[in-house]
């Protein structure tokens, strides 16, 4: 799925010039569950923007599907972008004025070809995260957990092969961390290939492999023996209080 | 760009425009402005040019005619030169010698008298003249007849009425053979004028009295010069070689020194239609200043507030790129945006125009014109403005990276 050679990059900041990945080789097979980890300023952001194709590297080689993608124009790129990767982010990244159907059904936007079945296919993403009877709340009517839920929704719903998560449970407690990574962890049952960005070793430990940066270089990078189940964690919690509507 | 995403494109920018819809208010304010700007304009323009055309019908005007006035001066102004009376008969028979001239309709305009019919009073226009006036004028009368050679040689007490006079001395009953007196004077109604309406100014041509300009000299006015005469050429006559004769002629006649001015004014269409242009050309630059200033400050409006949007929404616009939007799709949201935001801004800047160009050429007593051309012009105007200055912030836009606005 994910072949990377030699990869290199610099920041410049005016005069000052700081590398942040120096040479990183990885490979990441379909259907993997790998979480990169490390501490801040390790580059892991840096890493998963390039595997998301939002920025370039200054060196190395990339290869998405087998495909070179170091060498496509920024219009290729947005357009793999929208088929094959899927991202969930720290802060979800949703439109705030839009229903959760809307934020769904916004790659849909940008797609080649606009599916006839879109407002189906966006209620099917939603019912798979268990928000079906969320459709037309707006992210300021529902919690992180929920809003995390439909960003999840909104990276599956153009059925790519590849899910990107920048810190998922960076914002979240930890009922709501438990079912996004419960989600992510069905997901790759699924088939999906799942990357997570995290210095959440708890979030570490969901993951089947972990690769650790340190300054911009791998670590380590070792499965892990024993996945933890965070759906089997979450049926040993206290149900939780019922607080309102 | 296929259509199909271009319009998905321009539903997600009228959503958004729905999110910053105070900011698009404000966007719209300065194209409100600019736009009522133009339209005022453009509708006083059209305002003049009719006015122009309803001077030309007034005056019975066509290409084929000209008039001569007593007194000199500059075509316009009221002030300067003399308005003291100057033609004469003598000068009108020798006019008609001109070759080219096809009719000489001399006149006095007499100043509003007292006209009454029994209890009935009013008071109007009376123009004194000759039989050819109802030829010259293209018009005839509807009942009774006009004033005839008879009258003019006999200095008949004969009077006609136009419609709206006769319905007021004479309300429901015909004026024909019924006594009115004019400054006491009784004359006798011989006809009734067809009614040629309102003049595009608002004027009543209908609202007159028409009597034998030698009954006038004797009876009314007591005074034998003329206030002008009316001027109709044959079909090939040579106008500016006509005016320029009758000009001579005149001078001569009135025995004018070289170096000294006309003491007569010789009124064609070409030199009306130039006076009100002059008068108006100032106006119109004032307000084409005004108007290319506020639509350049609204197009800077645009772009500023716009530019402020782009970065309170760079996080919108990462997001959009993450899922898939390539730059031009960004961009060309961020266009639709302003170009929808340009266009309401103009719509309602027309409708302010309308309502305000109304309001001062009421007060100019100029008519209006609603047009389809104003339509199509702020059309125009706020599309193109819409365009120009959303360029830059569009294009701001599309290339912000989405990497730092994810942070």
């Amino acid at each position: 799925m994910i072949r990377i050679r030699g990869l290199k990059k610099t920041y410049q900041r005016g005069e000052v010039e700081t590398p942040v990945l120096m040479g990183i080789d990885l490979d990441v097979s379909l259907g993997e569950m790998t979480a990169i980890m490390g501490p801040s300023g390790s580059g892991k952001s840096t890493m998963l923007h390039i595997l998301g194709l939002l920025e370039r590297a200054d060196h190395g080689e990339y290869r998405l599907d087998g495909e070179l993608v170091t060498e496509l124009s920024d219009d290729a790129l947005a357009d793999l972008r929208n088929q094959k990767i899927g991202f969930v982010f720290q802060a979800f990244h949703l439109l705030p004025r839009a229903t959760a159907l809307k934020n769904v059904q916004l790659p849909f936007t940008y797609a080649a070809d606009y599916p006839a079945d879109a407002d189906e296919r966006a209620r099917q993403a939603l019912a798979a995260v268990g928000l079906e009877h969320r459709l037309h709340h707006r992210p300021g009517e529902m919690s992180g957990g929920e809003c995390q839920r439909v960003a999840i929704a909104r990276a599956l719903v153009t059925g790519p092969e590849l899910i990107l998560a920048d810190e998922p449970t960076g914002n979240l407690d930890r009922r709501s961390s438990l079912e996004v990574m419960a989600i992510l962890q069905r997901l790759n049952r699924e088939g999906k290939t799942v990357v997570v960005i995290t210095h959440d070793q708890a979030v570490g430990g969901m993951c089947r492999r972990r690769v650790n940066l340190i300054y911009g270089r791998i670590d380590s990078d070792q499965p892990v023996e024993e996945p933890v189940d965070a759906a089997g964690m979450l049926a040993q919690l206290p149900a939780p209080e019922e607080t309102g509507p | 760009m296929r259509i199909g995403r271009l319009i998905r494109l321009a539903l997600e920018g009228a959503h958004s425009l729905w999110d910053i819809r105070l900011y698009a208010l404000l966007m719209m304010a300065g194209l409100i402005i600019g736009i009522a700007a133009v339209t005022v304009i453009y509708e006083m323009g059209e305002g003049v040019r009719m006015r122009v055309q309803g001077l030309m019908e007034n005056m019975g005007f066509g290409a084929d005619a000209f008039y001569i006035r007593s007194g000199g001066g500059v075509l316009g102004f009221r002030r300067g030169g003399s308005r003291k009376l100057s033609l004469t008969l003598e000068d009108a028979a020798d006019l008609r010698r001109i070759d080219g001239v096809a009719m000489v309709v001399p006149h006095q305009s007499i100043s509003q008298k007292d006209i009454s019919h029994g209890s009935k009073h009013t008071s109007t226009r009376i123009l004194a003249t000759t039989p050819e006036y109802s030829t010259a004028r293209r018009w005839p009368v509807q009942n009774g007849r006009f004033i005839d050679q008879k009258d003019l040689e006999a200095r008949s007490r004969v009077a006609v009425l136009g419609t709206t006079t006769a319905a007021e001395l004479f309300p429901g009953q015909s004026p024909l053979g019924q006594t009115i007196r004019i400054a006491n004077v009784p004359f006798i109604v011989i006809g009734v004028l067809s009614s040629k309406g309102a003049s595009p100014r608002g004027h009543d041509r209908d609202d007159r009295i028409m009597m034998p300009l030698s009954t006038a000299q004797r009876r009314i006015t007591g005074e034998d010069k003329l206030s002008g005469m009316r001027v109709n050429l044959t079909r090939d006559a040579d106008k500016g070689l006509v005016v320029a004769e009758a000009q001579e002629l005149l001078r001569s006649r009135h025995r004018l020194a070289p170096d000294a001015p006309d003491d007569f004014m010789i009124i064609t269409p070409e030199a009306l239609l130039e006076m009100i242009t002059r008068q108006s050309r100032a106006m119109v630059f004032m307000l084409t200043v005004i108007s290319g200033v506020s639509l350049l400050v609204a197009g800077i409006v645009i772009m500023n507030i716009m530019l402020v949007t782009v970065s309170e929404r760079a996080r919108e616009i990462g997001v959009r790129r993450a899922l898939g939007a390539r730059k031009r799709d960004i961009m060309t949201q961020f266009l639709i945006e302003a170009v929808v935001v340009a266009l309401a801004g103009g719509a309602c800047g027309l409708a302010l125009g309308l309502v305000l160009a109304r309001a001062a050429t009421w007060g100019l007593d100029l008519p209006t014109a609603l047009s389809v051309k104003g339509f199509v012009v702020s059309f125009i105007f706020s599309a193109g403005v819409g365009l120009f200055f959303g360029l830059l912030p569009a294009k701001r836009a599309a290339s912000l990276p989405p990497l730092e606005t994810l942070r």
